[in-house]
């Protein structure tokens, strides 16, 4: 079973990622807040990280620097409401995230690019 | 120097002339008045008196009287000498009952003189501040025990305690007092407010973590329609009606239903809107714009533009032209982006000044509804507020409605003058060639704005007689800026005409913008 690390603030909306992906048969683990989210990518020693930009602590690039170093080879996606800020988009895809849902977004287009990526 | 020296001597000199003056008046001129005055003085420093007898005998008694002392002398007989004044009358009574021939001597430090000499040295006493007169006590003539039984008897200690009767003390301790109580009151009252608001958090964390579940699993499980017919018991199972009849906890799901759509996309959105309508909180969300908090009612009306909640748009009108600043800007950005037959006669009608980030606003939604719906723009153009008619001018230059210059075009004549600014700027940005006629009017206007705006609006728009105008603008005095605006314009306009005036008119800064103008490095500069 593909291992999904959840890194968002928001409670609603990484609930309902965690319940589509457990759904499509993924395990899933949460975190609240950028620390948490770099202990647990060490820790959890996830398949595929998904991400907010914006978080307490820590922010969305900080941990994609972080995953780069430790995982180098685990896929990353951006999930974040700067979807429409070029420069935050850019800095991600330079740092080679998998892909870049900008909020809002639809959960079932996420499980279809989860599972793309995860190929 | 001299002057006021001599005039400050003359001056010290009456002054001590007059002291002197008063001083001797204390002392009575009459010999009668004197003898009571000495009477009064008692006992003098220096000076005493005796009694001088012009008789050959006196009697044995008072020859030999302890009192008088008297010794023979030459013509008679000399008394001991006295200093107290207030036994004259006392000494003097046995002398008169004798019918002796006798005189008062006043004696000064052991020599005897007359009394002009003794009414001297007394006035020398008292100017330089060595003897006090005395003066005759004012009686009054009643007894003060009587005087005092009269009035009726209130004790002078008021208060029995001495602290209260103490004022300064008092009113100090009370300001203290005051102080220590409202400092006390203001601690309670924030631990109240804390301990609410702990408890209203500690609450809301509880109601979110109620909330997400049920959520999340009805938004994957159920389809929209569903939702939608959905019985109100099953909706129970989800959402405890016990819950739903909290006000706090219908506050937290309206506040994650919203929080949710803003942030999902396609049937997700849509299901959050039915869920909204069957849980009843679009009632709440209707209800909340006749509260009196402005607030709440913003709040209210953020949540009906959020939810699509187009039955409440009537409500939602009469705040279109509310008083307050962010009940207003709500309430027409939730019109306009909800209407479904958008009149904007409701912007209109608003009386209030359009600020700049209320003209963002509404233009941001404009342009997006704009896209979908037919809007009349025409109307803001009637309304009885200047900044609406300019917002209307703007939104036809940004919204790209060449349409509507044919009726901007029969007002354009009759309006203000920052007005006929802005309608130049719209004719200049949509390219009306055909408003050149106005263009001229506007150069020929001599309003230093409005001539610069047209200048800048005829180098898009103007003809040949916006050329001479401006060429005739040139001839007169004007500022290097303005020389530059006309110049570029005329040049954008007729490059032959400019070449021309140019070189007739070689004035050293109508070269130097030529210069500018024709140099393609610096032409964006």
């Amino acid at each position: 079973m593909k291992k999904i690390l959840i890194i968002e603030d928001d409670l609603l909306i990484s609930s309902l990622v965690q319940f589509r992906l457990k759904k499509d048969g993924y395990d899933t683990h949460l975190v609240s807040d950028g620390n948490e989210g770099m202990k647990a990518i060490d820790s959890y020693g996830p398949d595929l990280i998904i991400t907010d930009v914006m978080m307490p602590f820590r922010s969305g690039i900080e941990i994609i620097h972080h995953a780069r170093q430790c995982r180098p080879d685990t896929p990353i996606i951006v999930l974040s409401s700067l979807g429409e800020e070029e420069q935050v988009v850019l800095e991600a895809f330079n740092l080679g995230v998998a892909d870049f849902i900008p909020k809002p977004f639809n959960p079932n287009e996420l499980a279809i690019r989860v599972k793309r990526v995860l190929k | 120097m001299r002057k006021f020296l001599q005039r400050t001597l003359i001056c010290i000199l009456m002054m001590s002339c007059s002291f002197a003056w008063a001083q001797d008046q204390i002392i009575p001129e009459d010999s009668t008045e004197f003898r009571d005055f000495l009477i009064l003085q008692k006992e003098v420093q220096g000076l005493s008196y005796r009694f001088y007898l012009l008789e050959k005998s006196i009697s044995d008694s008072l020859a030999a009287d302890s009192v008088y002392l008297f010794s023979k002398t030459d013509s008679g007989f000399i008394s001991n000498s006295f200093s107290d004044f207030g036994m004259i009358q006392d000494l003097e009574k046995p002398l008169v009952e004798d019918s002796l021939n006798f005189r008062l001597d006043f004696v000064v430090f052991s020599q005897s003189v007359d009394q002009t000499a003794v009414r001297e040295y007394l006035a020398n006493l008292v100017r330089n501040g060595d003897y006090q007169v005395k003066f005759e006590e004012i009686k009054s003539s009643e007894d003060l025990v009587s005087l005092a039984s009269r009035s009726p008897y209130s004790p002078f200690l008021k208060y029995k305690l001495k602290f209260v009767a103490d004022y300064k003390l008092f009113g100090v301790t009370v300001v203290i007092v005051f102080f220590f109580v409202v400092a006390l009151t203001m601690i309670v009252y924030m631990l109240i407010m804390k301990a609410r608001k702990t408890k209203r958090e500690n609450l809301q964390k509880e109601y979110d973590q109620l909330i997400v579940d049920p959520l999340t699993s009805l938004l994957f499980e159920k389809e929209l329609d569903e939702i939608h017919d959905m019985e109100m018991q099953e909706i129970y199972q989800y959402f405890p009606q016990s819950y739903l009849g909290k006000p706090l906890y219908r506050d937290v799901l309206i506040d994650r239903i919203i929080g949710l759509n803003k942030k999902m996309k396609g049937e997700f959105k849509d299901k959050l809107k039915v869920l909204y309508k069957r849980l009843g909180l679009d009632k709440i969300s209707a209800e909340s714009l006749k509260n009196k908090n402005w607030d709440r009612v913003t709040e209210g009306l953020v949540q009906i533009n959020e939810m699509d909640l187009v039955e409440a748009l009537p409500e939602v009108k009469k705040h279109a032209n509310s008083s307050n600043f962010h009940i207003r800007s709500q309430a027409v950005a939730t019109l306009l982006n909800l209407s479904e037959k958008v009149d904007l006669a409701f912007l209109r009608d608003q009386t209030f000044p359009l600020s700049t980030w209320q003209q963002m606003s509404y233009l941001r939604i404009i342009k997006f509804v704009g896209q979908q719906k037919d809007l009349k723009l025409e109307i803001l153009f009637d309304s009885a507020n200047k900044s609406i008619r300019i917002f209307g001018y703007k939104l036809v230059r940004m919204l790209g409605r060449i349409d509507l210059i044919e009726v901007l075009s029969k007002k354009a004549m009759h309006v203000e003058e920052d007005e006929k600014i802005e309608i130049l700027e719209t004719y200049s940005v949509l390219g009306a060639h055909m408003e050149a006629e106005f263009v001229n009017q506007c150069l020929n206007s001599g309003s230093p704005n409005l001539v610069i705006a047209a200048a800048k609006a005829a180098g898009v728009i103007g003809n040949e007689e916006s050329a001479s105008i401006l060429m005739g603008l040139l001839r007169k005095e004007v500022s290097f800026s303005e020389k530059l605006i006309y110049l570029r314009s005329l040049n954008e306009l007729d490059k032959a005409e400019f070449e021309a005036f140019t070189q007739l008119n070689p004035d050293a800064q109508i070269l130097e913008i030529r210069a500018h103008l024709l140099d393609p490095l610096l032409q964006h500069v």
